[in-house]
């Protein structure tokens, strides 16, 4: 135990290096930091104002109301929000340090190459996005009468949702390993992505299986969502939990693989 | 005459065997994303029509909705340009030293590069119509309303390429021009019916639309496959009046880029 917390320790003092470091050269692009503010927000005006669209001509989609669904939407975009913040760039680093044997210097150092390269980059311009986000999702939130013991969790569902997202973008990763060109992985990322936004029911039968088992993605929102709307689809937690357990043990697995595979393009 | 025609040709071949080389990738990065969104979108207004084909939502029943979509993806195809992506990283490497005393400029290259990405664009699309119209997905339209949304297309395709192109040479003063091309494709995407129709808008603000190029990026192009009575002529109009712009303003950004720019990559 007190090994495993001055582990956490190590580690977190890392992060923190990993943090100052993106920060500081990220405040020296002054311009490309506020245009990526408005890129985050332009993001969630066009997203939200798109359904709100939609509902100005239809009462409901699926089961869902306006307020339900823009709960959902504020929720994936509090979701991106920290997504763009803590992972996002590391993906796109990770294609041109393999493509450029840079990944050497990563698998030299001694802590775990999975750490050092999904948490090297920090984006800091969506610290001052995400709070939009937040706040959409606490307006929307209060007009459906959310429960106290709900916003309590909020904290936990955000990180269940994110770890389930990253792992599977950390497999779809791997695959980079094997591809002279890595880019079009993150393209496939971000298509993922871009289903996890949307509430499992649009999806037809066949379609929802599938992504609510083998690659888990509807489960991202849709899981801790609907859970919250309504409290006896709990299974849909249990679903996350157990998808977020077996994802792990499939990332450790391939990751080796991935590394074994590796050829240092510089050497 | 010759020689310089031949210059073009051998860098539209260059650059079709750049773009075909990785195949996976390519298909992951420029044909992947539309038609994940397409297929969002499908699953989306079934589920919103709940299967109802009677049902009329801003001047559209189901299947015409989903028609409007699959000409909407048809069009990504064609007018989606990618060509400051390698024109910032030219920039920004100063990998452009080479162009000021080649006897090929580096527009000329990058033209030529749009040229071949179109045509290769223009086979997929092709092929993708035929899948469609195969599955039933969409009728195949009237051969004017085929030829002449083709013909526009490729002219928005122009003014993407032309807008691209002012952003990719931003990289004399930004360091990532990513950023802004994201943010206008987030913009038009929004704002120029490709997420849904602009029937579905509020009327002051299709009103206030009709004065930028956005409903012609995407909206009034679908009206034309669909065989919908479209004033083309205002069309080209908007679109020419805005790559005019585009083109001075390029024009002003180059010559005042490269007086300041200093080969630091190389």
């Amino acid at each position: 135990m007190k090994n495993l917390l001055s582990r956490a320790k190590h580690y977190l003092s890392v992060y923190k290096k990993f943090v100052s470091t993106s920060t500081q050269v990220q405040a020296s692009f002054r311009t490309s930091f506020i245009l990526l503010i408005c890129m985050d927000l332009f993001f969630y005006v066009s997203t939200l104002a798109s359904v709100s669209f939609i509902f100005d001509h239809v009462t409901t989609i699926g089961p869902w109301e306006r307020e339900q669904l823009m709960f959902f939407i504020s929720y994936m975009l509090v979701i991106d929000s920290v997504h763009m913040m803590v992972f996002s760039h590391n993906f796109w680093q990770l294609s041109l340090y393999i493509r450029k044997g840079d990944l050497d210097f990563i698998l030299l150092k001694p802590i775990s190459s999975i750490f050092s390269c999904f948490f090297r980059e920090f984006r800091t311009p969506a610290m001052i996005s995400s709070p939009v986000a937040v706040t959409l999702l606490i307006y929307y939130g209060t007009s459906l009468n959310i429960s106290y013991i709900d916003w309590f969790l909020m904290p936990f569902y955000i990180v269940l949702s994110l770890t389930l997202l990253v792992v599977i973008e950390f497999i779809l990763s791997t695959a980079m390993f094997w591809m002279v060109e890595g880019t079009g992985i993150n393209f496939l990322r971000m298509q993922f992505q871009q289903l996890a936004r949307w509430p499992h029911f649009i999806f037809s039968d066949f379609v929802r299986k599938i992504l609510t088992t083998i690659v888990p993605v509807l489960l991202i929102g849709s899981g801790p969502v609907q859970f919250m709307f309504e409290k006896s689809r709990f299974e849909l937690l249990l679903m996350m939990g157990i998808a977020i357990i077996i994802l792990i043990q499939v990332l450790r697995i391939l990751w080796r693989i991935a590394l074994n595979h590796y050829e240092s393009a510089s050497s | 005459m010759k020689n310089y025609l031949l210059k073009w040709w051998q860098t539209i071949k260059v650059t079709w065997v750049k773009h075909t080389a990785y195949r996976l990738n390519f298909f992951l990065q420029i044909i992947g994303p539309g038609l994940v969104f397409f297929f969002i979108k499908y699953q989306l207004w079934h589920a919103i029509y709940q299967g109802n084909t009677d049902i009329i939502i801003g001047n559209f029943n189901l299947e015409q909705m989903i028609q409007y979509h699959v000409w909407g993806f048809l069009i990504s195809l064609i007018a989606q340009a990618n060509g400051s992506w390698n024109l910032s990283e030219d920039i920004r490497m100063g990998r452009i030293s080479s162009y000021l005393i080649y006897p090929f400029q580096f527009h000329e290259y990058h033209t030529a590069s749009f040229i071949s990405f179109q045509m290769i664009q223009f086979f997929i699309a092709s092929f993708t119509l035929l899948m469609i119209v195969f599955a039933n997905l969409a009728p195949l339209p009237n051969i004017y309303s085929l030829l002449s949304g083709t013909l526009f297309t490729f002219y928005i395709g122009l003014f993407w390429f032309v807008l691209q192109y002012l952003v990719g040479i931003l990289a004399f003063w930004l360091e990532e021009t990513w950023i802004i091309r994201v943010i206008i494709s987030i913009v038009s995407y929004f704002l120029s019916g490709a997420i849904i129709p602009l029937d579905l808008y509020p009327t002051w603000l299709t009103s206030v639309l009709d004065y930028t190029p956005f409903p012609y990026l995407t909206y009034y192009p679908i009206q034309i496959f669909m065989e919908r009575s479209v004033n083309l002529s205002v069309g080209y109009l908007v679109i020419s009046l805005w790559m005019i712009i585009l083109m001075l303003l390029i024009k002003l950004v180059w010559s005042r880029g490269i007086k300041m720019y200093t080969a630091a990559g190389m």
